[in-house]
């Protein structure tokens, strides 16, 4: 019986490849070569949308936890102790599911202790409870949904604000501020869109606002024309839009095309300069994007991060969330030191080491460049200050008035 | 719900942009569906390829000051480029036909729809992964302008055209309103997609390869017998589908003015149900159907809700189907015994 | 063509235990149950989640393998009665809760046990409302109807319908909680060792593999059953089929309101394991990778239905499983495992029109089915000398 035999060799050939994979994670080997003392290697989880629709800005958590990682690795003092980070970094493709197998995938190599991630909401929110199970700190630095930190996980920390600041920050801001007093309120269909409209629309009918209308659209969408006439005839003074930059930056350029002028506002989704490449500059000229912490130019360390990641990806912008990835990992690795300190490196990637990472993450205090990052009870951060930018000349810039 | 009579002509216009963009697709779909009974999932990229190659001769030619000294030469260099792009477009489906989906001619009916998700799945990675993840701004060398047709301040009816920084209360005055606006990207679009609907009508119902085609999607294995080359044939079908995307492509960049890796998603999904709602294996109906479901998903987010616009319409498509099996244009099935 | 000789051979044949056939069963029993637990000791969890992963969807291959490689009815929907299985599971789950007095209470870890069949049912109708209207629609008209149907359930999941499914942000709800399956901490406490955990994905996934174990079960019975042959009957020829007495709308009702009961099934198990559901996790690409699945393997195959899901679930996160794994970890920095992490489905894309230009009739096709491609397209160019009938001319004397 032929087909029976192929099955066979199908079985078998299933078999070796997947005790190939097996060769991962399993077995623990010392890393680190040519030092005079062996380096104890442990690493850090980098886990974001590389691929797929938002992954400009999974990219760039990428690349801002790994300008960490290398600052790390040349930092004397970590050498000193005998410790060496690596980067692993796995797609999450922005999907619940797949975010659950790199979060499995993360936590089956035993030297990770530590990880920066993820991106959206509805990724962090299931994934987080693996990290739980494996007594792993997540650090998100991107997730603003506020049911991420009230599952009751311990180990879980963001670096970014929750959606309640954001969203009520910026309805008193369009009232106070713009002095809007109806808006077109309009989110993607996620987790993070929809809880930030939603936030926004009940700050600003708080503050005595109108909101003429309440629309969900679909990711990927592409034509919003039907909307914006339906929009134009309600003569709103804003839009408000909840989700990421590329639906926010079309929507932006129909409204503005089919001549309903006003501006559109959102929060940190927009703050990328894809954003207003999206628009048009002249579009976008006026649009106005919310994000956590003050600006990278008034921070002290903004410089230096500016300088340092021009240097290791001249070819990349820096994105929404690079310098929160940055924190997030730096936060790791302080944690990281201060454990290898205390415990030693061997114990790092004990059950043990991991937890106390977790207990130094819960205590951190560090001047990062979005700020300073301490951590409340939930793991939210403290860190509470949001920055208004619009748009003028092509770029974002800080909102003075 | 939110109804507002005077958005009605305007939501129109824009049904009528987006149906045209759809039908382009959607004969694609039906092309092929119509000759080889198989739904090519890898249609939507044709689209999004087209779009890119599109781009890449957009950039290449406008290097050479013949095509930007002049509007003429302007309109040569979209003219020229969406035709390179369409060209090559068309080459890439006949040699995806070729090696992707002939081997399979004989195969169960579903096994293409494999190859062509896995063309699909190999082309999108492939531009995310070598060209770029991210929006890529599709270029406008030209003015745009809205055509409008308001009420001046005193009620009487207006036209005026605005350039792109124009406001129409400076034109007319304080109080005025524009009834129903067509800018110029969108006139380009419904016309040329006319054009071309109609080029491509007559030369499937005139010409003798035309009627090979027909030919061969009634019966491929007897119109091989009387002499059809049904490679040939084929060959043709799987040009022309893509050529047509790759147009729809290029609009849909000019028009939202942007393309990425992903842009065919949706488009797709929603070109093929318009041809399965104008009947699939129909040409005239691919493009009926484009244009109604363009604009009951204008209507619909305009009028009922924007998050249930895809809804909408395809609750439509299954009322359509439950009472004409065939879809609008489609022939009753007369049951093979 | 003499089909049902053919039938009843194949059918007695199948159901005589050679030895051959013992040795194979036994290595995939053996391979079953030893390469998970092999993980786990090793602390590879990743693998034991991947292998139930692909068990999740190797019930739902199996489940759309009914509806269309049986009753040829090409659902592209199919997600949507996974996702009803998921989000009535654990809506059932509060209910539940309700009943035996909050999530701590004791019989509140049965949920998943008592929604099971529940969830399955609730599927199954959902699956009869959908098909009632529809199903006299032929061919790819359905196909794009139960398309829309999937694209109309997720997004009424994304936009709360009824004020049930907390929209995009998913279930459960802060404060609410889908509580384990019962079994689940009893065997971490009293079968872990030491050394070895027995970790949630490794209890799931006995779970699992034993519902597909039902379902193969199920199916098989089925497939030589009165409804099996009328799908067959029905599926050649609907006319002929109705002609001879087979009831056209009630067969496809049951072929379609089985497989959805799989999906609901394998949706419930699904939302039990992850404890999270979320609209995103049931969209219009799911139910064209299980489509796939099915056609990939073979038509109305009930091996090729899991070979197909196996691939085409596990094969992408395999690839990047491989480049990340410690084996290469010596020849690949972490940026390039990443990048090859990143190219996984750009060479998935490339091997499904690989596999598919070498084998069209799937990987293991039904013997049924491809005796009846054979008959199928009749052949007019030299090049097209049937390929199934090229490769099994050597088989065939066994056989008639």
């Amino acid at each position: 019986m032929a087909r029976s035999k192929r099955l066979l060799a199908l079985v078998a050939a299933l078999a070796a490849l997947s005790l190939a994979v097996a060769g991962c994670g399993g077995k623990t080997e010392t890393g680190g070569t040519g030092g005079e003392k062996e380096a104890v290697t442990v690493k850090i989880g980098v886990t974001a949308p590389f691929t797929g629709d938002v992954a400009a800005l999974g990219l760039g958590i990428k690349n801002g936890a790994t300008l960490a990682i290398d600052e790390a690795n040349a930092d004397p003092e970590l050498k000193e102790l005998g410790v060496k980070i690596e980067g692993m970094f796995v797609d999450d493709a922005a999907d619940p599911k797949t975010a659950v197998n790199a979060a499995t995938q993360l936590t089956s190599d035993p030297k990770v202790v530590g990880i920066v991630g993820h991106l959206n909401s509805g990724c962090s929110i299931p994934a987080s409870a693996k990290y739980n199970e494996a007594g792993i700190v997540q650090i998100s630095p991107a997730s603003t949904n506020p049911k991420l930190t009230q599952q009751g996980f311990k180990n879980v920390f963001r670096v970014c604000t929750i959606d309640t600041v954001q969203g009520s920050f910026a309805g008193d801001f369009a009232v106070d501020k713009l002095g809007a007093k109806s808006v077109a309120v309009i989110s993607d269909s996620t987790p993070y869109g929809d809880g930030l409209a939603d936030e926004f629309a009940k700050q600003f009918q708080a503050r005595g606002g109108k909101v003429v209308s309440r629309d969900k659209i679909q990711l990927k969408d592409q034509d919003f024309k039907a909307l914006v006439t339906k929009i134009q005839g309600l003569k709103p003074d804003l839009i408000y839009f909840g989700g990421m930059y590329t639906e926010a930056g079309l929507i932006s350029k129909q409204a503005k095309e089919a001549g309903l002028r006003v501006p559109l506002m959102g929060g940190d989704g927009l703050y990328t300069q894809q954003y207003i490449d999206i628009a048009g500059a002249a579009n976008a000229e006026g649009d106005i994007a919310t994000s956590v912490g003050l600006p990278l130019d008034q921070q002290p360390k903004g410089q230096e991060f500016k300088a340092a990641f021009e240097k290791k990806f001249p070819d990349a912008n820096i994105e929404a969330y690079d310098t929160y990835a940055y924190d997030a990992a730096m936060v790791i690795i302080e944690a990281i030191k201060k454990v290898a300190k205390e415990m030693g490196a061997d114990k790092l990637a004990t059950p043990a080491g991991k937890q106390a990472i977790i207990d130094a993450v819960a205590k951190t205090d560090y001047d990062g460049v979005t700020g300073k990052v301490a951590f409340d009870e939930f793991g939210d951060t403290t860190n509470k200050a949001i920055t208004a930018y619009i748009v003028k000349g092509g770029a974002f810039v800080p909102y003075e008035q | 719900m939110h109804f507002n009579i005077a958005d009605v002509p305007q939501q129109l216009v824009n049904g009528l942009t987006l149906g045209g963009m759809y039908a382009l697709i959607a004969l694609g779909y039906t092309l092929v569906y119509g000759i080889l009974l198989m739904i090519n999932f890898a249609h939507s990229e044709m689209f999004m390829m087209g779009a890119y190659f599109g781009l890449m001769w957009l950039k290449v030619l406008s290097k050479q000051s013949f095509f930007t000294s002049s509007g003429a030469g302007l309109i040569a260099l979209y003219a020229v480029s969406i035709l390179l792009a369409a060209i090559m477009t068309g080459t890439l489906g006949v040699l995806i036909e070729r090696f992707a989906y002939r081997p399979l001619r004989h195969a169960p009916r579903l096994a293409p729809l494999i190859s062509a998700i896995g063309v699909s799945l190999f082309l999108q990675n492939a531009i995310l992964l070598w060209v770029s993840s991210r929006s890529i701004p599709f270029p406008i060398k030209f003015p745009v302008y809205q055509y409008t047709l308001a009420r001046d301040p005193s009620g009487s009816l207006a036209f005026t055209v605005l350039g792109a920084t124009e406001k129409l209360a400076d034109k007319l005055g304080q109080g005025a309103h524009a009834i129903v606006q067509f800018s110029t990207l969108q006139i380009m679009i419904i016309v040329v997609t006319l054009v071309l609907l109609f080029v491509l009508d007559t030369f499937v119902s005139r010409t003798k390869l035309g009627k090979a085609m027909r030919a061969t999607a009634q019966d491929r294995d007897t119109a091989g017998l009387m002499g059809v080359d049904i490679n040939r044939i084929i060959a043709i079908t799987f040009f022309i589908g893509p050529a047509m995307g790759a147009v729809a492509g290029i609009f849909s960049g000019m028009y939202y003015g942007n393309i990425k890796y992903n842009m065919g998603f949706i488009p797709g999904i929603k070109s093929f149900t318009a041809a399965v709602l104008g009947g699939i294996g129909n040409l005239r109906g691919a493009m009926l159907g484009g244009f109604v479901l363009g604009m009951a998903e204008a209507l619909a987010s305009g009028f009922i809700s924007t998050a249930y616009k895809d809804v909408i319409a395809f609750v439509i498509l299954i009322l359509v189907l439950i009472f004409r099996p065939g879809g609008l244009l489609g022939e009753s099935v007369v049951e093979k015994v | 063509m003499g089909g049902s000789k053919v039938d009843i051979k194949t059918s007695v044949e199948s159901a005589r235990l050679t030895p051959k056939k013992i040795a194979l069963y036994a290595a995939i029993a053996a391979f079953l149950i030893a390469a998970p637990v092999y993980f786990q000791a090793v602390g590879n969890v990743f693998m034991v989640r991947i292998f139930a992963l692909v068990g999740i969807y190797v019930m739902l291959a199996l489940g759309l393998n009914i509806v269309v490689g049986y009753a040829g009815l090409l659902d592209l929907g199919y997600v949507a009665f996974y996702g009803m299985g998921a989000y009535s599971g654990v809506l059932l789950g509060y209910a539940w809760q309700r009943i035996v007095g909050g999530a701590d209470a004791p019989l509140a870890g049965l949920s998943y046990w008592v929604l099971l069949p529940l969830a399955a049912l609730m599927a199954a109708l959902t699956g009869i409302a959908l098909g009632t209207p529809v199903l006299r629609l032929r061919g790819d008209y359905l196909a794009i109807v139960t398309l829309g149907f999937g694209e109309i359930v997720r997004i009424a999941l994304q936009n709360d319908a009824f004020g049930l499914t907390n929209g995009a942000a998913g279930l459960p709800r802060v404060g609410e909680s889908i509580v384990p399956a019962a079994g689940q901490k009893w065997v971490f406490m009293h079968l872990s060792t030491s050394t070895f955990t027995f970790s949630k994905d490794l209890f799931w996934y006995v779970i699992v593999v034993a519902l597909c174990l039902l379902t193969i079960f199920v199916i098989r019975r089925l497939d030589n059953s009165r409804l099996g042959r009328a799908w067959v009957a029905m599926r050649e020829d609907e006319v002929a089929a109705a002609a001879t007495g087979v009831n056209i709308m009630t067969t496809k009702l049951w072929a379609f309101s089985l497989g959805a009961m799989w999906g609901g099934i394998a949706g419930i198990t699904y939302a039990y394991w992850v404890g999270f559901i979320s609209p995103e996790s049931f969209n219009f690409m799911e139910s064209v990778l299980i489509v796939c699945m099915v056609v990939l393997g073979g038509m109305g195959s009930i091996p090729g239905s899991v070979v197909g899901a196996v691939i085409i679930a596990g094969l992408p996160e395999i690839i990047r499983g491989l480049a990340q794994s410690t084996a290469l970890s010596r020849f690949l920095t972490p940026e390039q495992a990443s990048r090859i992490g990143d190219y996984r489905f750009l060479i998935f894309g490339g091997l499904l029109v690989v596999m598919m230009a070498f084998r069209p009739q799937g990987i293991l096709p039904s013997t049924r089915r491809a005796r009846e491609l054979t008959a199928e397209d009749v052949i007019v160019e030299e090049e097209n000398v049937d390929m199934w009938e090229v490769e099994h001319k050597h088989d065939l004397p066994h056989k008639l």
